[in-house]
């Protein structure tokens, strides 16, 4: 009978979000648009494969009736391959951002609990790595470490991304800390575990949903980066290599051809715009303070 | 009367107090740290870790037909190193070159030095993306501003927006969204207008001639610079503003009969201004990183454009030594900015941080 | 001589989201020429929104719906003064009124001061903006007038406000208040949010300028002690309005309204017993759904049936004593304590 029980509350509180989301149309449009790319990506190849050969006849076109979003260099239809292409840039993109966000948190939030010199020394490194521009870094050891799956790419970007993040999570629970009801749990000795995970991360969520959406869009950028450097293999035709290939092949100055670039450029645009309304949006979510009414 | 003689006791957390309380001695000690960290990091990646740099050079030199011991003093050529001294030593060595810049000779382009390859395109870079911050900022500011001071209107509405959205969309992409509507769809601005740094067969010289050429070339450029990261300005400025307004000093003042236009600047302004600083640090470095793909995108020769060519050539000594000198760069602006702040903020400057 | 300011049928109302609430309702009161009145009230009385009226810094949210506010300025030798109605006040003109002729100093000066200017600057804003004293005659000014606070002048002129500490800065808001003379002073809870020794450090120097220096002064607090020692006349305000307004001797020792009453009996007194204790039953009344009749009712022990239809105007117990209830004769010599 519990787990009926939570399972209908759990429910029904997604269904009160839901609901509230619509309220906010901009959120959620950027929701929809998330999850039309994520089940595009994922579940669109199954219904429209990538096409195996070369159309020799159809190259470089621009937008028809046969083909929606214009053909490539190699006469394949661009619209299948935008949909085909979102797999791996989908999947980049919420590993990142849930790994970095993880342990971000989890540093973050420790550290400002604790204070003191730990926390100075945390923060003291932190602040370090934080000034080491990040992208060359990625660059120069996603050369030297010959990434070819991504995961490991994921995780390597993880792991850069995650010290800045820890250091807002730092100041958010600083800031919460000092809360009358935070305080109050402490004096009631209610251990430190029932402290951070009742007390401090539900208020944070929003943060934390905003955070991951961020760094999701940023591992997206930094992964078209690399693929346009030539440092990631070309193995996988997602959107970033569809990008920098068609740029290598001067598509650019050929107003017809320039659809193989628009498209895929479009989709990671979109995917990100939708992304960002989202973000903006959660705060009224998880911020009941904020709802004038449910 | 008995004389106590007390010894000075030296206390490592003494030290570290003392250290923590005086703001310029920390942000030097960070940024020494910072760049000797780096420079211990490129060192351990290309040289100590398995898999390395230097053995696959080696093993490239081999499968060529270099006998091993030649394609070993090859190697140890090209990275400045005796690479069969023991690891510690050759850490101690290439410590001590980098220090005098010596960073070592190209392994595509052999004889070349990697210093001087740095110092050729580093103006360029400087040029590009300190105009170019110069510009987002005090334009970030401003809109910032206005869009606080007309909070909940339509011009608020559409300009956060745009900021929005320029914030959430990569440099790279509105790189080649530029080129592709100014150059391609529009024509306003012909293709070899925008790529490079100057016309074909122009010399670097004082004249007018050579430095509206610059200009520009350079213009497209600093313009995605500037688009990729006013978004951010715009935005933090806007809020700091709107909770300056709502500070008790900004009431008083109007209660003292302060004329608007001296609130505006020098009891709005200058307190919304100063959180931004510690956030410039971090747009350097962002517009630093972003160098790396603009300068691709348009052929522009800086030290991002060097890096990118290293980088697809699998160049070590140069992607070694510009990170090494991006690193530097960045630690450097970010010490200014520091120092900067420190200045402009009486509450830092005169207690040490300590409030 | 007539009063330095006299406020007639003030009505401000501040719209919320739960609708209109009338936070200072058909007010009316002089203040002469020289004379300290103290405004005592509860939290949500109304008591800072009036003093945020005179000078028109109300929030973007309240409305002064109607009333006239008419300041007099008067020298010495009886010439006649110079009137201004300051609700018509816009624009530069507003601007010179402000701190010139009439200056607020708000409650915690904590955060008054422009944390990147020095105080000598602030001195040389305010003195720039309404074109008087400058350089070597207002550091002068401006170090006399800390003195007088009790401030060590040389030091003080040369800090940041963050140096200073929270009794000093308010020392110094109210020093700065003073540099252009003027003849009216509104003091919103200057002490509170501060440690008792700083208060009374306060205190002392507000007696001492008042001996000293010639102005008018409106104190605002919720501390009927410190307006004993302070003031002249005492009004009390509830539920945004004037319930009784007199001079100190009478309001302390033949208080009518039964709300005054019952803020006289609740202070503590040297020699007292601690079973004579009482505070006043129940609390401030919700300002959007206000009661019936007149607002103080609910608490009162002396309600009858018209109390609860009819609110009371202000009637004139004596002379100089105005109060607004059905019950005052009651009232006076009736209620000793609430218990």
């Amino acid at each position: 009978m519990n787990f009926i029980d939570s399972l209908i509350k759990l429910l029904g509180e997604t269904f009160k979000s839901l609901k509230l989301l619509s309220r906010n149309t901009m959120g959620f449009i950027g929701f929809v648009i998330v999850v039309g790319v994520v089940l595009l990506s994922f579940v669109g190849p199954y219904f429209w494969p990538p096409e195996q050969s070369a159309n020799v006849d159809d190259i470089n076109q621009g937008v028809t009736a046969k083909h929606w979003l214009g053909t490539d260099f190699q006469g394949q239809d661009n619209m299948i391959k935008v949909i085909n292409g979102g797999r791996d840039i989908v999947m980049i993109a919420f590993i990142t951002g849930i790994t970095a966000t993880t342990i971000a948190v989890i540093v973050g939030a420790t550290s400002a609990f604790i204070g003191g010199r730990v926390d100075d020394l945390i923060m003291g490194l932190v602040n370090i790595w934080l000034t080491i521009p990040k992208f060359p870094l990625l660059a120069v050891l996603a050369t030297v470490l010959k990434l070819n799956d991504v995961v490991t790419l994921s995780l390597l970007m993880a792991f850069l991304d995650w010290p800045g993040l820890s250091r807002q999570v730092r100041s958010q629970v600083l800031s919460l800390k000092r809360r009358d009801y935070v305080e109050a749990a402490v004096m009631l000795d209610l251990g430190t575990p029932h402290i951070i995970f009742r007390e401090l991360l539900p208020n944070m969520m929003s943060f934390i949903a905003i955070a991951t959406i961020n760094t999701m869009t940023f591992a997206i950028y930094q992964q078209t980066g690399l693929v346009f450097l030539g440092i990631v293999p070309y193995s996988s035709a997602n959107w970033g290599v569809m990008i920098s290939a068609a740029e290598r092949r001067g598509v650019l100055y050929n107003p017809q051809a320039m659809w193989s670039i628009i498209a895929p450029m479009g989709a990671i645009v979109i995917f990100q715009l939708g992304l960002v309304s989202f973000a903006r949006s959660l705060d009224e979510i998880f911020n009941p303070r904020l709802r004038t009414s449910v | 009367m008995t004389a106590t003689i007390s010894t000075p006791s030296f206390d490592l957390l003494t030290l570290w107090d003392r250290l923590k309380s005086n703001y310029l001695l920390q942000k030097i000690a960070q940024a020494i740290f910072v760049v000797w960290f780096v420079a211990s990091v490129t060192f351990f990646v290309v040289r100590a870790m398995p898999g390395n740099a230097v053995d696959v050079l080696i093993q490239d030199l081999t499968l060529a037909g270099v006998s091993p011991e030649d394609a070993r003093n090859q190697a140890s050529l090209l990275i400045g190193l005796d690479i069969d001294k023991p690891l510690p030593e050759q850490y101690g060595n290439y410590m001590l070159n980098t220090l005098r810049g010596d960073l070592g000779l190209s392994y595509k382009s052999r004889g070349l030095k990697v210093s001087e390859l740095i110092v050729q395109v580093l103006p360029w870079t400087l040029f590009s993306v300190g105009l170019s911050l110069m510009i987002s900022f005090t334009l970030g500011i401003a809109l910032g501003a206005i869009m606080a001071y007309n909070h909940d209107t339509w011009i608020d509405h559409l300009l956060s927006n745009i900021a929005a959205t320029l914030d959430a969309v990569s440099p790279y992409l509105i790189g080649l969204l530029a080129i592709l509507l100014i150059g391609v769809t529009w024509k306003w601005i012909s293709i070899s207008d925008m790529r490079g740094a100057m016309s074909p067969g122009m010399q670097p010289e004082f004249s007018w001639e050579f430095i509206t050429d610059i200009f520009m070339h350079v213009r497209v450029l600093l313009l995605v610079y500037v688009l990729s990261t006013i978004g951010s300005w715009m935005l933090q400025m806007k809020s700091t503003t709107i909770a300056t307004l709502g500070e008790d000093y900004v009431t008083v003042a109007r209660a003292r009969g302060l004329p608007d236009s001296r609130i505006i600047t020098a009891y709005v302004g200058r307190n919304a201004t100063l959180p931004l600083f510690t956030r410039l640090a971090i747009t350097i470095g962002f517009a630093v990183s972003g160098s790396v793909l603009l300068e691709t995108l348009f052929t522009y020769r800086g030290v991002g454009f060097l890096l990118a060519k290293a980088l697809s050539d699998r160049d070590y000594p140069i992607m070694q030594g510009v990170f090494l000198i991006i690193t530097i760069a960045v630690v450097f602006a970010n010490l200014i900015a520091d120092f900067v702040y420190g200045w402009l903020d009486p509450r830092i400057r005169i207690s040490g941080g300590e409030g | 001589m007539q009063p330095t300011l006299s406020v007639r049928n003030l009505t401000i109302e501040y719209a919320t989201r739960r609708g209109k609430v009338q936070a200072i309702r058909n007010v009316s009161f002089d203040v002469k020429r020289g004379e300290a009145l103290a405004l005592i009230g509860e939290s949500g009385s109304g008591k800072t929104t009036l003093g945020l009226g005179i000078v028109q810094l109300l929030p973007a949210m309240a409305r002064i719906t109607s009333g006239d506010i008419v300041y007099r300025r008067q020298d010495k030798t009886g010439a006649p003064p110079l009137e201004i109605a300051a609700l018509t006040l816009k624009g530069d003109s507003l601007r010179q009124f402000r701190w010139r002729e009439c200056a607020m100093v708000f409650q915690g000066a904590l955060n008054a001061f422009n944390p990147v200017l020095k105080i000598a600057d602030h001195f040389g804003d305010t003195a720039k903006a309404h074109g008087a004293l400058n350089g070597k005659s207002l550091e002068e000014r401006g170090k006399h007038l800390l003195n007088l606070v009790r401030l060590d002048a040389e030091r003080v002129w040369k800090s940041y406000p963050h140096e200073l500490s929270g009794g000093m800065r308010q020392r110094v808001l109210i020093a700065l208040s003073l540099l252009l003379d003027p003849q009216l002073i509104i003091l919103d809870e200057p002490t509170t949010a501060l440690d008792i020794l700083t208060q009374r450090n306060i205190m002392d120097v507000l007696k001492e300028l008042r001996t000293k220096l010639d102005f008018s002064l409106i104190f605002i607090s919720h501390d009927l002690s410190l307006a004993a020692e302070l003031a002249d006349r005492v009004a009390t305000v509830y539920a945004g309005k004037i319930v009784e307004l007199s001079d100190v001797q009478t309001i302390f020792k033949a208080p009518t309204h039964p709300y005054t009453i019952g803020l006289i009996n609740a202070v503590p007194t040297l020699t007292g017993h601690k079973d004579d204790l009482t505070s006043i039953p129940g609390s401030p009344p919700d300002l959007v759904e206000m009661p019936s009749g007149c607002k103080f009712h609910p608490r009162c022990p002396l309600a009858d049936e018209k109390c609860k239809t009819h609110e009371p105007e202000a009637e004139f117990a004596a002379a100089d004593h105005q109060v607004a209830c059905w019950q005052w004769q009651k009232a006076r010599g009736v209620l000793k304590s609430y218990a």
